[in-house]
């Protein structure tokens, strides 16, 4: 199960560094829709996470900020 | 303790008294800015197949108070009724076990799962977020969480600072939250693997009113822009639970040998978990946009020191229909294997230190397959509801616990002033 | 108590002057003054070329309908253009959106009475080697840029203004 866990790291890393270097400042119309973040339905995932914690063992996961317009 | 989030990792601590103080949205003289305020608000329905429902209204608001900086508030309660498996199990003969409180008995008919219908409880949580800049490119969040419902209590406090680099395409996220959590279940703390009477005649061999646990969460991250279109995120997220982890409401079933449901002398004895946790998980997540629509995969892989490990697949697609409609299916499937000291019953004569028949450590899976509608109705509101099915099955051959359905019905109405 | 008073002194008006003029000069890249790339761009009217402005202060901005400070930047910068025009100032904001409904959208919402220009390839927004969304530069009246600033924010809006005076004043 590590070694799963490894190469699909592994896998991420390497689609990643397609480009890592990202993209220019005044390109990021499309990552400024509110439907490209990466928690757009505040709500529904606060909702799930508390449901799942409460049905399964599992917890942890998800964190904050990056992506958008980058603006400021 | 069915739909009850007894101690969520929080995240954010609020100095509302100084948040107040620091000036307001526009400078004079230049007119306002946008909308200031953004209003998300929900109802959740959940019910499992004759066992636990719940109603569960959320009200999230967020404000902006300066240049990039916002306070959020959030309101939750969630009403729970229903029964939910105490962890014995069915046998050819019906069965009565005692309620918490020691005053009452409940019987369950014979060959059935036994189910203890004591739960009706309300839980109110109230959670509340800073975010500000503290330097070029950097910035932090604070919060702060209560939830309080009649038997469990959790406070709770967290930081996390952001580090943007490279034109903003990266971005690096630490962040640390405590939790401290009382429980004082009714009838008090059981003396876990004792026995559990079967009759109001007897009271259970108790330890105290109540006790306490703490749960320290740390979380490391990293999120880059890949393209125009595609965002990912890599988190580690490391957990130490300590103090009371176990379940007091619930119970294992003793038999007098292995491969019989002969029931022993005593035939219930109350669970017992260890009294620490060391949790880690492995997150990762890509946004990925089409011509309009968006997919929105994360997976997750979890493992702690009780032994348990799970695959998490995670899957939203949003299919825009014109007009500002949207559909959006969702599949989540999860996979667990169980707590070493899970056992889905115990030999009369061979009772380890730590034991719990609670079927949500034990191997299991969940699928879950959703579809949610979604319509803009002004530049500044959305109106959206969602249902999902969620089914939860036991893994791996012998004597397991029976399937769990669930149903999950929401609507949101989210708007901006 | 004590925090009363050091929120209070927070307050006064020449501590946020001076800290946001601060800001402003950390945010900002003193470039020694190296001669603004000269370009042509649309506008809704007439083309506008850059160095036809020699001789007049230009606020330079480049902005976009998908950045959200740049809703508050509009206001202030009509308010710029209103009180510094006969001054000599010129506000030329630069837009980069490639959808021009989102564009017109925008000022439809925020009205610009500056000069609006078109780059919606981004071939100046390259030139300039944007660092961030918005950006801004101040061209004086030699046509070198002095001031680059990343960002808007109110808090700033002051200080700006006092470096657009000064070099009004040249």
């Amino acid at each position: 199960m590590t070694k799963l866990a490894l190469s699909a790291l592994c896998c991420c890393l390497l689609l990643a560094g397609c480009n890592l270097q990202g993209v220019r400042p005044w390109e990021r119309n499309v990552l400024a829709q509110k439907k490209m973040q990466l928690d757009p339905y505040p709500n529904d995932s606060y909702l799930d996470d508390h449901i799942y914690y409460s049905k399964e063992s599992s917890s942890g996961g998800a964190g904050v900020g990056g992506g958008g317009c980058g603006c400021n | 303790m069915q739909l009850n989030n007894k101690s969520k990792p929080v995240r954010h601590s609020l100095t509302l008294a100084t948040a107040t103080l620091l000036g307001s949205v526009s400078a004079p003289g230049y007119g306002a800015a946008s909308n200031d305020w953004e209003i998300d608000s929900s109802v959740l329905y959940y019910a499992e197949d004759g066992r636990v429902s719940a109603i569960e209204p959320v009200v999230r608001a967020r404000k902006t108070i300066g240049d990039d900086e916002f306070l959020t508030f959030r309101l939750v309660v969630d009403s729970l009724t229903g029964s939910s498996a105490n962890g014995a199990i069915a046998t050819t003969a019906a069965q009565t076990f005692t309620k918490p409180s020691g005053d009452a008995t409940y019987t369950t008919a014979a060959n059935t799962t036994p189910l203890d219908p004591s739960f009706h409880d309300t839980r109110v949580a109230v959670n509340g977020e800073w975010e500000k800049p503290l330097q070029d490119n950097l910035k932090g969040i604070f919060g702060a969480n209560l939830s309080k419902e009649y038997d469990y209590t959790s406070l709770g406090a967290s930081a996390t600072l952001a580090w943007d680099f490279n034109s903003r395409n990266t971005t690096f996220t630490t962040g640390l939250s405590l939790n401290l959590d009382t429980v004082k279940p009714v009838g008090g703390i059981p003396d876990g693997l004792t026995a559990m009477p079967t009759t109001t005649t007897f009271t259970k061999a108790s330890v105290g009113d109540s006790d306490n646990k703490t749960v320290v969460d740390v979380l490391l991250g990293i999120t880059q822009v890949i393209g125009r279109k595609t965002l990912m995120q890599f988190n580690y997220t490391y957990g130490q639970d300590d103090g009371y982890l176990t379940d007091p409401y619930k119970i294992l079933s003793v038999v007098t040998d292995a491969g019989t449901a002969t029931l022993a002398a005593t035939p219930y004895l109350y669970e017992q978990r260890p009294d620490s946790r060391v949790r880690n998980a492995f997150y990762w997540k890509t946004v990925h946009q089409f011509e309009q629509d968006v997919v929105n995969f994360s997976y997750r892989y979890y493992w702690d020191d009780w032994g348990i490990t799970s695959h998490t697949f995670d899957a939203r697609y949003r299919y825009e229909l014109g007009g500002g409609h949207y559909l959006m299916p969702h599949a989540r499937y999860y996979l667990q294997d169980k707590a070493d000291f899970y056992h889905y019953k115990l030999v009369d004569g061979d009772i380890p230190r730590y034991a719990s028949a609670d079927y949500r450590l034990g191997d299991l899976s969940t699928t879950t397959l959703g579809l949610k509608y979604g319509v803009e109705l002004s530049e500044n509101s959305e109106f959206s509801v969602r249902a999902e099915i969620m089914k939860q099955q036991s893994r791996g051959s012998g004597a397991t616990f029976p399937d769990v359905d669930a149903m999950i019905l929401q609507a949101n109405y989210s708007f901006l002033f | 108590m004590k925090n009363q008073g050091v929120v209070e002194h927070m307050r006064s008006p020449a501590f946020r002057f001076i800290s946001s003029l601060l800001l402003v000069l950390a945010l900002s890249q003193p470039v020694f003054a190296r001669p603004a790339p000269d370009f042509t761009l649309p506008t809704a009217g007439a083309d506008v070329n850059l160095q036809a402005y020699r001789g007049k202060v230009v606020y330079l901005d480049f902005w976009a309908s998908w950045c959200i400070p740049c809703r508050n930047s509009f206001p202030w910068m009509n308010a710029m253009h209103q009180r510094h025009a006969d001054q000599g100032l010129v506000v030329l904001a630069v837009n980069v959106d490639r959808d021009a409904q989102a564009v017109r959208h925008f000022l439809d919402k925020y009205p610009a009475n500056f000069t609006v220009a078109y780059d919606p390839e981004g071939h100046i927004a390259e030139l300039y080697h944007l660092k961030g969304m918005p950006t801004s530069y101040l061209i004086d009246r030699q046509g070198h840029i002095v001031m680059s600033h990343v960002g808007f924010r109110q808090g700033d809006a002051a200080s700006l203004e006092q470096q657009i005076e000064q070099l009004l004043s040249q």
